[in-house]
């Protein structure tokens, strides 16, 4: 600094520097530029990679795949009444709910690599709509139950029987389900609703918040 | 197309490496601008050196006026970059401890290792003494703390939000403001300079 040129040089940069921020003065901001784009959210709507069906579900659930996560989107009360075995309690309302840190509570369950996560309430409709916030985050692996409890009671624990000119894809399903709906504590003559089916949940586990925290800066 | 990893370019897991390799380097500026010298990062508060405050004022509107281009030209999307949530009371104290630690020691955090790396014997204590307070801090936390850590959480705020200006305004002023700065530390240096100080 006690030398002529480097002072030159400080006159320099900050003209530079000043002829940037004119620049941005008048360049325009962008939002969003980068978030899912409305076509593409309007694209993964429409197509159904996102869900699983009544079948699929049980299968994971009887075989005891520890690579999926059924997580319940109903109330807490709707779950303490039913839930599916293994199924952990997210409410739609508290999806997005921040802990006191500012981070999203659940996060270190919906965004993450390891585990498929399949969102199941009594229809489609509150599955798809956490489905959606998910999707608008950019969080990976989350799936829906297609048709949701209501389907899962209907095909699982009642299951239909086909006509005998079925095809026997349809008769090899048939006793998949008849077979499902023993392993559940169904039986296709018990109707699902009623309240002994409330002991197929004893191992249900309750969620724990897994925190997935961004490393804090520092000088 | 940014931030890389949170949009799945690089994968989390280099995370750590990246973290180290940028450490690297931020250690190795630290130490090559001579701030491992405590001399020198103390000047700041008794006007007799300011280049900390100049060399940290070069890097902010390196970083902030490339962030804005970057977002210009669609490299980096806004939203996603992690703001640092605002929590006002746990800044302020937390902040003015900081402050007088560095009054005291002559070292930041950041500082403190690289020149523990060179290998000054009073850097080793200030990281001894960083470890002591963080233990206490963590082991006290839930029962002193923990209401102060949380108060006033304004979320992850920006200047030119809570103005409610556009960035590319905010980021005018700020180099007008930084620039005015950096023009008064040199000043000030001229005026100190006969005192001719060694390190």
């Amino acid at each position: 600094m006690n030398t002529a040129p480097i002072k030159k040089r400080y006159y320099f940069i900050s003209a530079l520097v000043i002829i940037l921020g004119i620049i941005l003065l008048f360049l325009p901001f962008n939002k969003n530029r980068n978030q899912l784009s409305a076509e593409k959210l309007l694209l993964s709507i429409t197509n159904n990679d996102r869900f699983f069906s009544t079948d699929e579900v049980a299968k994971f659930i009887i075989s005891g795949d520890p690579s999926y996560q059924l997580i319940d989107v109903r109330s807490e009360e709707e779950y303490a009444k039913f839930s599916l075995p293994g199924a952990i309690n997210i409410p739609l309302s508290k999806i997005l709910n921040k802990d006191k840190s500012g981070y999203y509570e659940w996060e270190g369950y919906l965004n993450q690599k390891v585990k498929t996560n399949i969102f199941y309430s009594n229809g489609s409709i509150y599955a798809n709509q956490a489905w959606m916030l998910t999707k608008r985050l950019n969080y990976p692996n989350n799936y829906v139950m297609k048709g949701g409890l209501n389907e899962w009671v209907e095909t699982i624990l009642k299951p239909k029987q086909p006509e005998a000119s079925a095809s026997q894809s349809a008769l090899n399903q048939y006793d998949f389900r008849i077979a499902a709906s023993t392993y559940f504590g169904g039986g296709s003559n018990i109707s699902a609703d009623s309240s002994d089916k409330s002991n197929t949940k004893n191992n249900t586990t309750s969620a724990k918040k897994k925190k997935k925290k961004s490393a804090d800066g520092g000088c | 197309m940014g931030p890389l990893i949170t949009q799945g370019i690089i994968s989390p897991e280099w995370n750590p490496m990246i973290a180290f390799i940028v450490g690297l380097g931020f250690g190795f500026a630290l130490e090559q601008a001579g701030f491992s010298s405590s001399r020198k990062l103390i000047g700041i508060f008794y006007g007799y050196d300011m280049i900390v405050v100049r060399v940290f004022l070069t890097a902010v509107l390196t970083a902030s006026v490339g962030l804005l281009f970057f977002n210009y030209l669609g490299w980096i999307d806004y939203d996603l970059v992690f703001v640092n949530p605002t929590f006002l009371w746990s800044a302020i104290i937390g902040g003015a401890f900081v402050g007088l630690g560095i009054i005291m020691s002559g070292f930041c955090p950041g500082t403190s290792f690289s020149a523990l790396s060179i290998g000054k014997i009073d850097a080793l204590a200030f990281i001894i003494g960083i470890g002591i307070g963080v233990f206490f801090y963590a082991e006290t936390f839930e029962l002193l703390f923990e209401k102060l850590y949380y108060a006033q959480n304004l979320g992850g705020i920006r200047i030119y939000e809570t103005f409610g200006i556009s960035p590319g305004l905010f980021m005018f002023l700020f180099i007008l403001f930084g620039l005015g700065i950096f023009w008064f530390t040199i000043f000030i240096k001229k005026k100190y300079s006969n005192r001719n100080l060694k390190y």
